[in-house]
């Protein structure tokens, strides 16, 4: 499995909110497991999700400026619908504070009209180099796959459509 | 990828508590992606261990005859990160037990020190808390039943 | 042990942010569960839970958040509660404040009844005796 759980940014307001998709398919193969009579998207998966979008706000407000971004508390997250293969995920995050090495947000997640989850989360940022890398290497890899990744799911076009 | 968070339990007490171990390697993949040069063992994948450990204490005080599902995580926080070479510990303890749903406390511990905190309840999926219909026993297949088994065994035997 | 209203609120309000995740500064007594804290149904389980074991109680499903009054058509017409559905609604809570309620008791406003100050009452008489 490829550890991204966006497929899609639909919307970007910058440091305010973020809106994206992700679509699940049986090829994914850790359905097989999850679960063998009904493949449904584990719920850390949609955490996963929220916590990837919640992400983007970050780094596009800090430019980068830390590689690793990562789910630090998560608070109050309720389920309350499953995700089905062929169907979709709608994660809407709304930043509450991005600060210099720590944020936090409100998101809640869709499966059509359903709500399917609710969460609060903090973010906490670093770079690698601060766990004991001796280059910059590793912070300048991450961030030019993040960069690509951003390319392939639609970020350009929805910051162009914020800003124009 | 496999969707087994956990890789042994190492105590079990039934109706009580449950602690499990994860080793963090190298050799799975998601750690290549999460990230490059850089692996960290997702939050999201620790929770998960935890779910997996506390549901199976849950489950098996019916037996495993009732489906448990992940209705809520009230806390989960970690102290930091954990990666390759780390081996992660999940001690889950029952605090509720009620016809529609259950809770447990958890303790995850990085190489024997504290290191998070995670706090769940899962309803009995029988009686779903959001009236979404869903297929009987999907939940537990042989694979944590038979990582139990010889926990309970011991018990008997 | 007798507790003061004080120390019930104080500890009250450490059980709603540990169950709902939100500040410490949002729980005002006055706080509406669900329209305030935005609490919902696995919430309020997650909360009887947590104030058994915090004030070492048992809350005897219903007695704290009541069910079974909305789906009785003796108690409910056209969105509204009867006047019988109202009196088994304060028989049910007598820890709760109807003041503004029983003005209009429309269904959607019962939310507005469970309130941080009605849990610290009912605890109260809970562990007080």
């Amino acid at each position: 499995m490829k550890f991204v759980l966006i497929d899609k940014i639909e919307m970007i307001e910058p440091e305010k909110r973020i809106v994206t998709t992700k679509n699940l398919s049986m090829a994914e193969e850790y359905l097989a497991d999850h679960f063998p009579s009904f493949p449904v998207l584990p719920g850390v998966l949609m955490l996963e999700a929220m916590t990837q979008s919640a992400a983007w706000l970050v780094r596009l407000k800090q430019n980068y400026a830390h590689s690793i971004v990562v789910l630090k508390a998560a608070r109050n997250v309720r389920y309350s619908y499953f995700l089905k293969p062929g169907n979709t995920l709608r994660c809407e995050v709304d930043a509450v504070s991005i600060d210099e090495t720590s944020a936090k947000f409100k998101g809640v997640g869709y499966v059509g009209d359903r709500l399917a989850v609710s969460a609060r989360l903090e973010l906490m940022c670093q770079n690698a180099a601060r766990n004991g890398s001796p280059s910059p290497g590793p912070d300048q890899r991450i961030v030019e796959q993040l960069q690509r990744t951003f390319a392939l799911i639609g970020g350009p076009a929805a910051l162009r459509a914020a800003n124009g | 990828m496999r969707w087994i968070w956990i890789d042994r339990i190492l105590e079990f007490e039934p109706g009580k508590r449950a602690l499990t171990v994860k080793n963090i390697s190298l050799a799975e993949e998601h750690l290549h992606d999460h990230w490059d040069g850089c692996p960290i063992m997702p939050a999201s994948l620790m929770i998960e261990g935890m779910a997996q450990t506390g549901g199976i204490l849950v489950g098996q005080v019916c037996n495993f005859e009732h489906d448990v599902v992940l209705a809520k995580i009230s806390k989960a926080e970690f102290d930091g990160v954990a990666g390759p070479g780390d081996q992660l510990t999940y001690e889950a303890t029952l605090e509720n037990l009620a016809d529609e749903a259950a809770s447990i406390r958890g303790m995850v511990r990085k190489n024997g020190q504290e290191f998070g905190r995670i706090d769940i309840i899962f309803s009995h999926a029988n009686n779903s808390l959001s009236g979404v219909e869903l297929p009987e026993g999907f939940v537990f297949t042989g694979a944590f039943q038979r990582m139990v088994d010889p926990f309970l065994e011991k018990k008997d035997g | 042990m007798a507790m003061s209203e004080q120390d019930v609120l104080e500890k009250v309000k450490e059980t709603l942010v540990e169950a709902l995740g939100v500040d410490d500064d949002e729980v005002a007594p006055e706080a509406t569960l669900t329209g305030d804290l935005g609490a919902e149904s696995i919430d309020f389980l997650d909360i009887v839970f947590r104030l058994e074991k915090a004030f070492d109680i048992k809350i005897p499903r219903g007695e704290l958040f009541p069910d079974n009054i909305l789906n009785n058509p003796e108690f409910v017409q056209n969105g509204k509660l009867t006047d019988a559905g109202l009196q088994q609604l304060k028989e049910r809570m007598p820890h709760a404040d109807f003041s503004d309620f029983e003005q209009d008791p429309d269904i959607n406003k019962m939310a507005e009844l469970f309130k941080v100050q009605t849990i610290v009452n009912y605890v109260i008489t809970k562990v007080n005796g």
